[in-house]
C-alpha cells in the first residue's frame, strides 16, 4: 500500500491483484473497450424510477468496488483506491416507443465506449424503459473492477433494495470489505508459503510433455501454421489475430433439456462445469481428427469463503484444463476425470495466471500470442433473481451486451436464465476467425455430445464420436 | 473433529453451525460448490497437518465421510 495524491487529497492506494493485472495486460494489445462489460436487467412491470434511483444509490453505497478507481504513480505503476460515496447522475433512457432491437443496439454502442483509465469512475448505470412494458437498468463496468459474480451481486442488491423500499421486505445483507479481501490476496502474492506451494504445483504441471492445440473449427489453423513454420510437429497455434472485432451469439437451451443436464449432475454428483467441459473437449476431439489430448481454458471464479463471495471486485483466473482420454473411456468416467482434474486445479488457482503463462513459454518456446487452447469456458451458476420472492412470476429479461472486441478467438459463457433457470450458451468470438454459422455448427455438436452422453453414461467416447 | 469441520464450513457458507451434523451433505444440504469444497479441504490440511488426495476427496459426500477419511490419514 502507498499513499498517493488524488486531486489534492491523500488516498490509500493498493497495487493491482493478479486478476486485475491480467486485464491490465490485455489492454496492451487490445483496445481498452475489451474490458467493458455491459448488462441489462429488465422486469415486465411498472417501475417507480424515483425509487429505483434511490435503490441504485443505496447499492453504490454498499459496493465498495462500484467506487473503485485507478491511478498511475510516478513510475507508471497502476494502483487502486476507493472514493467516498458520491451521488452520480443516473439518467433515465426511454426506448419504449422504439423497436426493441434498436434499443439493444444502442446499448451495445454504449458498451463499446471505454472508460477513462485514471482518477475516473469505472462504471455507469442508466435506468431503461424498453418496449412491451419492460423496465430496468443498464450497467456498464470495467472488468478490472468487477467480474460477472460481482455484477450479478450488484444487480441483485438493486432489485432487493427496490423490493425492500416498495414492499417493505428485508434489505440485502451488508457486503464484506473489498479492501480487506484485497489485502489478503496481496499478502498471498507477496511470497507466502501458499504461493510457493502453488508455484511448485504449476512448475510440475508445465514439466509434463507438450500439450496439443485443438481448434474449434478443425485442424486447418494448426496445419497451415505448421506449413508456414516448416515444422510438421508444431503443437501450438497463433490465436491472436489482426482484428479484435468480436460479436456474441446466444443460444438458449430449452428449459426441459437444461433440466436433464442438471439432473444428470445431481444424480452422479458431478459439477455442471465438468459436464460442459466433457462436452467441449469431446467436440474439439471430433473436430481435430479424434485427438485424445485436449486442453480448454477454464474460468475459476475464486469465490470460496464468504469474504470472497461478498466483497465484489474481480477475481477470475483462467488456467488450462488438459485431459488425455482414450476412446474406450466411458462418458461418465470422462466427466469424473475432469471433475478430479478441476479439483486439483482449484487448490492452486490463486497463482498468478500471467506468471503461469510466462513459465510455460520458458518451457515450450512459442511465438508471442501462441496458445494450446482455442476456447475459454466460464460457467456462471448465479442468477440475479434469487431472494426476490416479492416479485414472483414477473417476466425477467437479462442481457449481456458485446463491447465489440475480444482478446481471444472464442469465449463460451454458460449461464442460467433468470426467467426459467434454463441454460444460455453465450459465444463471444472474433469475427475474423469464426463466423456465426460456424458457432451454430459448434453449438449443435456440443448439444449432440452432451445428450448422447447423458442418455447413456456408459457409452464410450469412441461410440459418441461415431454417433455424432 | 466435527467441531473443527463446522468452524471451517461456516467460513464458506451461511449456515447455522448447530445444524451441521455428520449426515449433512456438503453440496445438497450445506450448499457448498466444488470450489468451496476443495478450498475448505485446503484449510483442513493446514489446520490438521494432513495431505488429501484429490481423486479420493471428490468421492466424499457427507461431513461424516470427511471425518472418516481424515481419520484414515491421521492413523
Amino acid at each position: 500500500m502507498k499513499e498517493l495524491n488524488v486531486n489534492g487529497a491523500v488516498m490509500k492506494c493498493y497495487p493491482l491483484c493478479a486478476a486485475q493485472k491480467l486485464h491490465n495486460y490485455t489492454i496492451r494489445f487490445c483496445p481498452a473497450q475489451v474490458l467493458c462489460i455491459g448488462t441489462g436487467l429488465y422486469v415486465q412491470q411498472e417501475v417507480d424510477f424515483g425509487m429505483l434511483k434511490r435503490a441504485i444509490y443505496k447499492a453504490y453505497e454498499m459496493f465498495e468496488t462500484m467506487r473503485l478507481r485507478f491511478i498511475e504513480d510516478e513510475n507508471g505503476e497502476v494502483y487502486q483506491y476507493i472514493t467516498p460515496f458520491e451521488e452520480r447522475d443516473i439518467p433515465l433512457c426511454d426506448f419504449s416507443d422504439r423497436d426493441e432491437e434498436e434499443a439493444h443496439n444502442e446499448m451495445r454502442k454504449w458498451t463499446a465506449l471505454p472508460f477513462a483509465r485514471y482518477n475516473s469512475p469505472m462504471n455507469q448505470v442508466i435506468m431503461i424503459k424498453l418496449p412491451n412494458g419492460y423496465n430496468g437498468i443498464y450497467l456498464k463496468v470495467d472488468h478490472m473492477t468487477m467480474d460477472s459474480s460481482s455484477i450479478i451481486g450488484f444487480n441483485r442488491a438493486v432489485l432487493e433494495t427496490y423490493c425492500s423500499m416498495k414492499y417493505g421486505t428485508e434489505m440485502p445483507k451488508p457486503m464484506k470489505s473489498y479492501i480487506k479481501q484485497l489485502e489478503k490476496d496481496l499478502a498471498y502474492e507477496a511470497g507466502s508459503d501458499a504461493k510457493k506451494r502453488d508455484e511448485e504445483f504449476w512448475k510440475n504441471e508445465i514439466a509434463k510433455d507438450e500439450p496439443m492445440y485443438t481448434d474449434f473449427s478443425g485442424q486447418g489453423r494448426l496445419l497451415t501454421q505448421r506449413r508456414e513454420n516448416n515444422n510438421p510437429n508444431q503443437r501450438w497455434a497463433m490465436v491472436i489475430s489482426r482484428s479484435p472485432e468480436a460479436s456474441i451469439s446466444v443460444y438458449s437451451l430449452e428449459h426441459e433439456a437444461s433440466m436433464r443436464l442438471m439432473k444428470f449432475c445431481e444424480f452422479y454428483h458431478v459439477p455442471m462445469a465438468s459436464l460442459l467441459l466433457m462436452g467441449l473437449r469431446t467436440v474439439l476431439s471430433k473436430f481435430n481428427d479424434d485427438e485424445k489430448d485436449v486442453s480448454v481454458k477454464t474460468c475459476i471464479a475464486r469465490r470460496g469463503t464468504l469474504s470472497e463471495k461478498y466483497s465484489g471486485g474481480t477475481r477470475v483466473h483462467f488456467f488450462p484444463l488438459r485431459t488425455i482420454m482414450e476412446e474406450d473411456m466411458t462418458f461418465l468416467d470422462g466427466v469424473r476425470m475432469i471433475q478430479a482434474e478441476q479439483s486439483r486445479i482449484f487448490r492452486h488457482a490463486n497463482y498468478d495466471p500471467i506468471e503461469y503463462m510466462a513459465k510455460r513459454r520458458e518451457r515450450f518456446p512459442t511465438q508471442a500470442g501462441a496458445s494450446y487452447e482455442s476456447i475459454s469456458l466460464t460457467y456462471q451458476p448465479l442468477t440475479v433473481d434469487s431472494n426476490t420472492k416479492e416479485m414472483p412470476d414477473i417476466p425477467y429479461k437479462s442481457m449481456w451486451y458485446t463491447n465489440g472486441v475480444a482478446g481471444q478467438p472464442l469465449y463460451l459463457t454458460v449461464m442460467h436464465r433468470p426467467e426459467d433457470n434454463g441454460l444460455n450458451f453465450n459465444f463471444e468470438y472474433r469475427k475474423d476467425v469464426v463466423t456465426e454459422h460456424e458457432m451454430q455448427y459448434f453449438y449443435y455438436y456440443l448439444c449432440r455430445v452432451l445428450f448422447r452422453g447423458i442418455e447413456d453414461e456408459t457409452r464410450t467416447i469412441g461410440e459418441i464420436l461415431e454417433m455424432i | 473433529m466435527l467441531e473443527k469441520i463446522k468452524e471451517i464450513i461456516v467460513n464458506y457458507v451461511e449456515v447455522n453451525p448447530d445444524e451441521i451434523t455428520a449426515e449433512s451433505r456438503f453440496i445438497e444440504d450445506l450448499g457448498l460448490n466444488s470450489y468451496d469444497f476443495m478450498c475448505m479441504l485446503g484449510d483442513l490440511e493446514t489446520e490438521l497437518d494432513i495431505a488429501v488426495e484429490e481423486a479420493e476427496v471428490v468421492k466424499l459426500q457427507t461431513v461424516g465421510d470427511a471425518i472418516a477419511y481424515i481419520e484414515t490419514l491421521k492413523s
